[in-house]
């Protein structure tokens, strides 16, 4: 693609609330809401944050851990479970046979991967639109009841386990996981229901005293 | 919102070369209603993974489920 | 003078915290912490109501919400259960049902007309003569009823929450307490819950003038608020019991949806009427009533009063009275033998008379009718359930504290699919047989001794832990022997009546025995025709005496009566909690921006969000004028519109064209790369259920697309296919995450040429062929299309480039007016191109040889889905057939709609399936089905409008365009 300048899927969501933008991985997204104090604020009792325009690249098939681990990409051991690079890259096994990987803003690999040719039959790469969210807080265990069924406080999301489950109507994808030392929620959904996703929990989220979250509280970018 | 999708009773295909227009009116229309275990499709949507439970209806309690052509597999 | 008492231990009230509140327009004072009703009743205010039927003066009568004597509304809600809700400072109440105020209610006439209204007098009254009915079911409408909607009431979101635990403890009374903390002990997580402000049951109330029982209730709240494990929930009850142990707590701020791994049901007893003339009479409460006032509410029940029994309760009852200094005049024991001598002689200690084998006879009214004169005591025989009025004696009072027994709060245990037996030492049903993970504990396990109580609470923990896995010691519970806490027949007849039994439905006892002459004497029926336990309390205080009085009447023992069913919910669940916060998600295309912006009218389609047509700032276009104008644009010069909601599917695998050969009605297996073919989809009877198009952009890969509304449908089929014919086929779902968009019209391929980088002309790009090439810069998935118009170029791109390349094709196509266009001119410029939508030009049970789509099935195929079935299809003659037809030219008049019917000799024969005025061709067009002998071009037939007329059309050839030569014709 040339220098063509993207925009979040969840952005026209995200307009009323007037965020600073900024572009990363060419694609326009929401640096922050306010000043760095209210958003740590957030962050602490209850926040949201679109990273949508992390990079990302989905492969699925029945040889596709064949290929990933031929590419030297360690994979999690059992269905449904995550693990981390040291690069800090996100590699998360959907099911048995289908993987969905993230970037940190400065790496390259699902970039690469993309790239990649692939010559096998049972290795099929996965064109993806995701809708990308990090919420964190005390509050958590309150907003999870309201959204979702399952009960998040037991064992669901320990050992590196994630979970393919509803959150308010919306088939999602979730993990918990430590970023710059607070322990955070990842949620993925299909681009397409972001902006829904983003209201919806943003709503719930300002009704018990949280409030949205820019990429740059995760991510210092400049 | 439920994140299960009910898929219908789980019935063996006639042969469709071989058996009557009765017989297979029957497998298109008719389904069984009386009590006891029965075989039924289920999707999970979020995962988009279709599996068999085996109910009995009278209990509404789910002896077991499994991916179709994996009964045996633990 | 106040009926407040000095302070008591434990009250739950705030004697800091005094306010006022009017009641029926008088002013009154109250503490935080009274109930409504006990701050009117310390005000002496004793009538909080008006009875539903015969409107007759009401008082407290369980104060636990086990009746509806004291229902009020406040102006903005209504049916608020004085009983149990708290007051507040400021609030203006009055009782619902009254005509003029409670005390004045102009409609307590009724009650004298009471003999000409017995149960089931509406179905035998008032429907002759027929033309005044109306006017009785207008009057009966206004006089019986309780509160008035108010549909002005305030939106207020209720959000309702999910919680899992290991053990939901119904009930936080002694035994529920103990079980939680047993529980909890076990390393379980457990949730606690009662509909009480404050947890512990009968053991914040019924002292019997004992401190130790406070003591107990101290010690148990104590380890259980200090325990992490224990989550308690007070003010909330568990509205009903639902499979898989899911049951919602509903509390005064929204639902909390509980699914526990087992349930420990506490919830203990009702206590039950004992049935004398004017047991209904302000003043005439249950015993554990007056309990309840005196100890939670430190407020007298009255000053002087008489207990009347049939049980132990009694006179626990009379204790707790002495023990702030009420008079109580006497206990009347309905039991030939009374209590054992240490019980009694506890109250003949205080000075109070015991009259064994007596009963009240009647109360006497005071001359208002709404207060007790004295009651009238005679000698009574158990087994006739007769007095003797001839050994009256009158006792002077202003109330009566009244017990009999009790009845189980047991719906949850029903509802779980409890089988339980009468048990007559304790004269009560209990469980017999739980089903698995549900527990019961206590009282309304038939456990009554607070030891024994203790003991059951921890019982049914460790049965629920050992059902969780672990192996603890189970433990024995037994039973002491004691008098039975229920009586077998706790009733007083009366040649005069007013004998009630159910209070929220004026039920009296001669009304049963009626019910039973009439033949409703089966349990069932006799609720129904008396409407026993139908009121709003629903038989909590009422079903057990009706079942004994049934009994009786048969002569049958209690269990072969039965039960009649007890549903959820508990208690009446106001519906904004049942409403709570519904989730509606909506799916937004990566243009969807630009469509607000320029005056999209935005409609949902599905879950998506899509412009049913455009009105740009600043024109004032009508609906239908816009649709007009943006299909014209399409047949003059080009339009374009967003298809990003179409079902998009890769299929991968060496199996892929074999797999897409049995899944749809087409053949695939020779399809060369950069072609396409429809993609018919069937169901296994024959109905079609998608048409979409399916490319070959590899040997082993396809994209196939399908109709927006079957995107999720057929994903799913296909993958349960793919795992029931075990074939190596991958699927990936792209519907979100490819844009898409069609540029149509004579000048669409001049515009799409400007920024592709691909050959498009004629050869390049022919009907139905597909490229991959660079659109804007962006890779980009083409193919030649005609589904709206003869020349048309869908372009998919991967979603975060969609906006780039609408907003591009937009600027290439500004000087040759590109237009974007809706799904509205999208549904007519497919029908003027004869093309028919499934699912609305078919139904559930059109199949292809009926929608003139034979040319789609290849049925010498081995197999595809819906085969066998079109093969006995195929032998039978059509049911009818879809056309395309036209309107006479230059018809005016009421336009036909969808749906109406085609209409020949009387008989139907089809029905239009959509219609439209084409500008283009100046006709009106449309599709219906016809009878097969209808159907051949030019035929003629008749379509019946809304208003009856019949309008003539003609079947045509499609497309439509042949029209424009015949024009004037």
């Amino acid at each position: 693609m040339q220098d063509v300048v993207l925009k979040s899927p969840v952005a026209f969501a995200q307009a009323s609330k007037k965020p600073v933008n900024g572009q990363v991985n060419g694609m326009e997204i929401a640096l922050s809401f306010a000043d760095a104090s209210v958003e740590a604020a957030h962050s602490e009792t209850l926040g949201i944050c679109d990273v949508s325009n992390l990079s990302r690249f989905g492969v699925k098939g029945p040889h596709a851990a064949d290929w990933l681990t031929a590419s030297n990409i360690t994979l999690p051991a059992g269905t449904n479970r995550w693990t981390k690079l040291d690069s800090g890259s996100l590699v998360m096994r959907l099911g048995n046979t289908e993987f969905l990987l993230e970037d940190q803003p400065e790496n390259g690999l699902c970039q690469t991967l993309s790239e990649a040719n692939v010559n096998e039959s049972g290795v099929h790469k996965v064109i993806r639109n995701d809708a990308a969210f990090i919420v964190s807080g005390e509050l958590t265990p309150a907003l999870f009841s309201e959204v979702c069924a399952i009960d998040l406080n037991g064992d669901a999301l320990e050992d590196n386990r994630l979970v393919m489950t509803v959150i308010a109507g919306v088939s999602a994808t979730m993990l918990k996981q430590e970023l710059n030392g607070q322990s955070v929620y990842r949620i993925w959904c299909d681009g397409t229901y972001g902006p829904y996703m983003w209201k919806t929990l943003l709503g719930i989220i300002e009704e018990l005293g949280g409030g949205p979250v820019g990429f740059n509280f995760y991510y210092k970018i400049n | 919102m439920s994140e299960f999708t009910y898929g219908g009773e789980y019935r063996d295909m006639p042969d469709p070369d071989t058996c009557t227009d009765k017989e297979w009116a029957a497998y298109v229309h008719y389904r069984n209603g009386a009590p006891g275990l029965k075989k039924e499709w289920w999707y999970h949507g979020p995962s988009g993974t279709w599996f068999i439970a085996e109910r009995d209806t009278m209990t509404d309690k789910i002896s077991r489920t499994y991916i179709a052509g994996q009964e045996e597999a633990k | 003078m106040t009926g407040r008492i000095a302070k008591k231990r434990g009250e739950w009230i705030n004697r800091d915290k005094p306010l006022t509140f009017e009641y029926e327009g008088q002013v009154v004072n109250g503490y935080e912490g009274d109930t409504i009703s006990s701050a009117l009743w310390a005000a002496g205010i004793r009538v909080l109501g008006r009875s539903f039927k015969y409107h007759r003066a009401r008082g407290l009568l369980s104060f636990a919400n086990h009746d509806v004597n004291a229902l009020m509304t406040d102006g903005e809600d209504t049916n608020i259960r004085a009983d149990v809700w708290p007051v507040s400072q400021g609030m203006a109440l009055s009782a619902v049902n009254t005509d003029g105020g409670v005390v004045k209610d102009r409609n307590k006439y009724i009650d004298k007309l009471s003999p000409f209204l017995p149960v089931g007098f509406y179905y035998k009254t008032f429907y002759k003569p027929k033309s005044l009915f109306p006017f009785w079911e207008d009057k009966i409408r206004k006089a019986a009823g309780l509160g008035k909607v108010n549909f002005n009431y305030p939106r207020i979101l209720k959000p309702k929450r999910y919680a899992h635990c290991d053990v939901l403890i119904v009930g936080a009374g002694a035994s529920g307490l103990s079980a939680a903390v047993a529980a909890a002990k076990q390393g379980l997580n457990v949730i606690l819950v009662d509909e009480n402000k404050q947890a512990g049951g009968s053991l914040t109330y019924d002292f019997a003038g004992d401190q130790t029982t406070a003591d107990t209730l101290n010690n148990l709240l104590d380890e259980v608020t200090s325990n992490a494990n224990i989550r308690l929930i007070t003010g909330a009850y568990a509205g009903g019991y639902y499979t898989d142990h899911l049951v919602p707590i509903v509390g005064v701020d929204g639902i909390t949806k509980v699914r526990a791994k087992t349930v420990i049901v506490a919830s203990g007893v009702f206590e039950q009427p004992p049935v004398f003339r004017y047991n209904d009479l302000p003043g005439v409460m249950l015993g554990s009533a007056t309990q309840r006032l005196i100890n939670r509410y430190a407020v007298k029940p009255f000053q002087k009063g008489v207990v009347v029994t049939a049980n132990d309760h009694g006179y626990r009852t009379a204790l707790d009275m002495a023990a702030v200094g009420i008079e109580v005049v006497a206990v009347i024991d309905m039991r030939r033998d009374g209590a054992k001598r240490d019980l009694a002689e506890k109250v003949t200690e205080k000075g109070i008379a015991v009259h064994k084998g007596s009963c009240i006879y009647e109360v006497v009214p005071a001359s208002n009718k709404m207060a007790v004169k004295e009651v009238v005591v005679c000698h009574y025989n158990e087994d006739t359930a007769e007095a003797d009025p001839r050994s009256a004696v009158r006792l002077s009072c202003d109330g009566v504290a009244m017990s009999a027994g009790w009845a189980p709060a047991a719906a949850l245990l029903y509802q779980a699919g409890t089988k339980m037996r009468f048990d007559y030492d304790v004269q009560q049903f209990v469980p017999d047989q739980l089903p698995e993970g549900v527990f019961a504990a206590g009282k309304v396990n038939g456990v009554f001794d607070l030891k024994a109580r203790l003991l059951d609470g921890q019982r049914a923990a460790v049965e629920a832990s050992n059902y969780l896995g672990n192996a603890s010691e189970l433990i024995t519970v037994t039973n002491p022997e004691m008098a039975s806490p229920s009586h077998p027949y706790p009733i007083v007849n009366h040649p005069k009546g007013k004998n009630f039994v159910d209070f929220d439905e004026d039920i009296q006892v001669k009304d049963f025995i009626n019910a039973a002459k009439e033949g409703f004497d089966n349990i069932e029926l006799m609720k129904r025709f008396t409407t026993v336990g139908m009121g709003p309390s629903q038989g909590k205080h009422s079903n057990m005496n009706a079942i004994r009085i049934l009994a009786r009447i048969r002569q049958l023992p209690v269990e072969k009566i039965g039960t009649t069913t007890a549903r959820p919910f508990f208690h009446p669940t106001p519906i904004g909690h049942l409403g709570g916060r519904s989730f509606h998600p909506h799916r937004y295309t990566a243009m969807h921006q630009w469509h607000v912006d320029n005056g999209g009218v935005m409609m949902e389609a599905g879950v998506w969000m899509r412009p049913a047509y455009y009105v740009p700032a600043g024109s004032h276009l009508s609906a239908s004028d816009a649709v007009q104008e943006e299909a014209m644009a399409v047949r003059q010069s080009v339009g374009m519109i967003d298809g990003s909601t179409l079902g998009k599917i890769e299929v991968f695998g060496q199996d892929a064209a074999a797999f897409l050969e049995r899944f749809y009605t087409g053949k695939f297996a020779g399809q060369k790369v950069g072609g396409s073919r429809i993609a018919m989809l069937l169901d296994e009877a024959g109905v079609m259920v998608d048409d979409g198009v399916a490319v070959r952009m590899a040997e082993d890969k396809f994209y196939v697309s399908t109709n927006s509304s079957n995107a999720a449908t057929v994903y799913r089929e296909m993958q349960r296919n793919i795992q029931l014919w075990g074939m190596q086929v991958t699927l990936v779902n792209l519907t979100g995450a490819m844009a898409a968009m069609t540029v149509a019209g004579p000048a669409s391929r001049s515009v799409v040429e400007t920024l592709i980088d691909i050959d498009v002309s004629a050869q390049g790009l022919p009907d139905g062929a597909y490229k991959e090439g660079q659109v804007a810069g962006i890779d980009a998935r083409v193919m030649r299309v005609s589904f709206v118009s003869d020349l048309a170029f869908e372009i998919h791109v991967p979603y975060k480039a969609g906006m780039h390349v609408w907003q591009a094709l937009m600027a290439a196509g500004k000087q040759v007016g590109i237009r974007a266009f809706g799904t509205d001119a999208q549904r007519l410029l497919r029908l003027e191109m004869g093309h028919h939508l499934v699912s609305h030009d078919t139904d559930g049970l059109t199949n292809p040889f009926e929608a003139h789509s034979e040319s789609l099935v290849a049925m010498d195929k081995d197999f595809f889905i819906g085969q066998r079935s079109l093969k006995i299809i195929e032998k039978k003659p059509l049911n009818k057939k879809l056309v395309t037809f036209v309107l006479d030219n230059g018809f005016t008049g009421e336009l036909p709609k969808e749906c109406n019917l085609v209409i020949e000799n009387g008989d139907i024969k089809g029905r239009v399936t959509s219609i439209s005025h084409s500008n283009y061709l100046n006709r009106i067009i449309g599709f219906a089905f016809v009878s097969p002998e209808q159907s051949k071009s030019g035929s003629r037939f008749q379509v019946r409008t809304d208003s009856g007329a019949m309008v003539p059309a003609t079947v045509t050839q499609a497309p439509f365009f042949h029209l424009l030569e015949s024009k004037g014709a």
